[in-house]
């Protein structure tokens, strides 16, 4: 199955902030789509040039709570930057036109929950999230993405 | 025997630092510190048939080699930009404060060790007086939930002033190495020249292979392999490996931009590892007859650094513009000396010139490393109170020291 196809019967919104946004701003984002564990940061014109994940963004904003902390934490903690420079720019992301069995071998490689879709121009237009390809993997009813 | 050795100094050391941080409430490195006492070559060490203490010398040199890359990667250009001028102008207080003044009451004092000039024993004085203790004050930050400018600021120059040390560190040696003004120019030129070449270069490398391992456990041994490769390269060919260990860790961290953790973070944890060998070793080295005949040395390296630290790092804070809340209590929050000054102290071994000024500096640094892990941490939590920035007046539990 094509990941255009996929997507079709499995729609998910993912969630997008500015790449000069703060780092509240964009919690503020994720919490409003409880479901989503990943942002993805985008340039003035909507292309996604990056990938910030939740556990990275609980670390930096909790980090006053941490009984022990390294140099390069403390100034993060002091030295607060906005999201663009926290995010992961060399993150794995499929196209439309790519096979959904394809995309799998990133998963098991990178060890990641969701793979973000772009088009050509790099704007997000879904999210492939792993927990539904298990489902459709054990369930016989659910959609077959072989 | 060496490893059997390591073993049980790393082992030992945690437990009796654990144990006396729990029982008796003083700081970890104390108990580091009596375990390399008790395993010195005069004493259990010679029992193992340890009877010196050279075999340590690569591992020291490695090890500050891991220090310096972590303490080198702390920093990206965008945030130093970002702290402020009042934090960096009160850092840069406080490193030139420690240095002079610690050199000039050496100067004065007019103690030295045979066959060493009195100039080049205060310079590298001077040049371990600047490192802190960043862990120490974390802990009573934590311990108080202190929040506020003085307390960001506070962390903001601990997190960098180290880097500076390190620097004055190796210019230092670079000028006591050579022994003439005209050497000394050449001396310098060639080891910090090549330090920033190495360093750069390194970076540039290891940061472009790290893209190809997706996995963490591979990262670890690509840095690893880096920093060993830097110091190596550094001993070989006679320029300063602390500097080119940190430039490395600059370097990586400038070409990798955002999400440079993955490239700290395995290394960031060695720290702790590093600094309990650093200490254990120290305690190796204890004499208490340099303890006995230097105490004046140790008295006035105390005293003067905490005056230089407290001066310098109070001025600056002004001068750059700080509010008085912070550049009158600041000077309260440096006194903790830890795991980098005695690492610098342990690697003087390595110079011939300083066979017998490194046992008496080594011992000096330990002493005062002990005194000021206790007093300081007292210091840091009344600067912080004076300051009103406790958030909460009762302690949460006992930390980590």
């Amino acid at each position: 199955m094509k990941i255009a196809d996929w997507l079709e019967g499995h729609t998910v919104t993912g969630v997008t902030v500015e790449r000069d946004a703060s780092l509240e701003e964009a919690a503020r984002a994720m919490l409003g789509e409880p479901e989503c564990r990943d942002i993805y940061v985008t340039d003035a014109e909507r292309r996604v040039v990056g990938h910030l994940g939740f556990r990275r963004l609980a670390g930096v904003l909790l980090s006053a709570h941490r009984p022990t902390q390294s140099r390069r934490q403390l100034l993060e903690r002091v030295a607060r930057g906005p999201v663009r420079e926290f995010m992961d720019q060399r993150f794995i992301s499929a196209r439309l036109d790519e096979y959904v069995h394809d995309v799998l071998h990133k998963y098991m490689e990178r060890r990641i929950e969701d793979i973000p879709v772009l088009d050509g121009d790099s704007r997000l237009v879904g999210i492939i999230r792993l927990v539904d390809l298990v489902r459709a993997a054990i369930e016989p009813s659910d959609q077959s993405f072989d | 025997m060496e490893i059997l050795l390591i073993g049980v100094l790393l082992l030992s050391g945690l437990a009796f630092g654990a144990l006396g941080s729990h029982l008796f409430g003083v700081p970890r490195v104390v108990g580091y510190i009596l375990v390399g006492m008790l395993f010195a070559p005069g004493l259990l060490g010679g029992q193992l048939g340890m009877h010196d203490t050279q075999w340590t010398q690569p591992l020291v040199s490695v090890a500050l080699g891991v220090i310096a890359y972590v303490i080198g990667g702390a920093i990206s250009p965008s945030q130093l930009h970002r702290l402020g001028w009042s934090i960096v102008g009160a850092t840069l207080g406080e490193v030139s404060g420690a240095f002079l003044v610690v050199v000039g009451a050496v100067l004065l004092l007019g103690m030295t060790v045979v066959d060493l000039p009195l100039w080049s024993f205060a310079l590298v004085l001077g040049a371990l007086a600047p490192a802190t203790a960043p862990a120490a004050i974390v802990a009573v930050v934590h311990q108080y939930r202190a929040c506020g400018p003085l307390t960001n600021t506070l962390l903001g120059m601990v997190a960098i002033d180290d880097a500076l040390g390190i620097l004055i560190f190796a210019l230092v040696m670079a000028i006591v190495g050579s022994g003439s003004l005209g050497g000394a120019l050449g001396t310098a030129f060639w080891e910090i020249g090549a330090a920033l070449l190495v360093g750069w270069g390194s970076g540039f490398l290891i940061e472009r292979l790290s893209r190809c391992f997706h996995e963490q456990s591979m990262l670890l041994p690509l840095l690893l392999g880096g920093i060993l490769l830097t110091v190596g390269l550094a001993a070989w060919a006679e320029f300063s490996a602390l500097l080119a260990a940190m430039v490395l860790g600059f370097s990586v961290r400038w070409f990798c931009g955002p999400h440079a953790e993955r490239l700290f973070e395995p290394i960031e944890d060695l720290e702790e590892t590093v600094f309990v060998l650093f200490f254990t070793f120290a305690g190796l080295h204890f004499a208490p007859s340099a303890v006995i005949d230097y105490w004046p040395l140790m008295l006035t390296y105390f005293v003067a650094r905490a005056m230089g630290l407290f001066v310098g790092g109070g001025s600056g804070a002004r001068l750059a513009g700080a509010p008085r809340a912070i550049w009158s209590n600041i000077g309260f929050g440096l006194f903790p000396q830890g795991g980098v000054a005695i690492g610098l102290a342990l690697l003087l071994l390595n110079y011939p010139t300083f066979s017998q000024a490194g046992e008496i500096i080594v011992n000096l640094i330990a002493t005062t490393t002990l005194l000021t892990e206790s007093v300081g941490a007292i210091s840091v939590r009344y600067g912080l109170r004076r300051a009103g920035e406790f958030c909460q007046n009762t302690p949460k539990g006992k930390t980590a020291q």
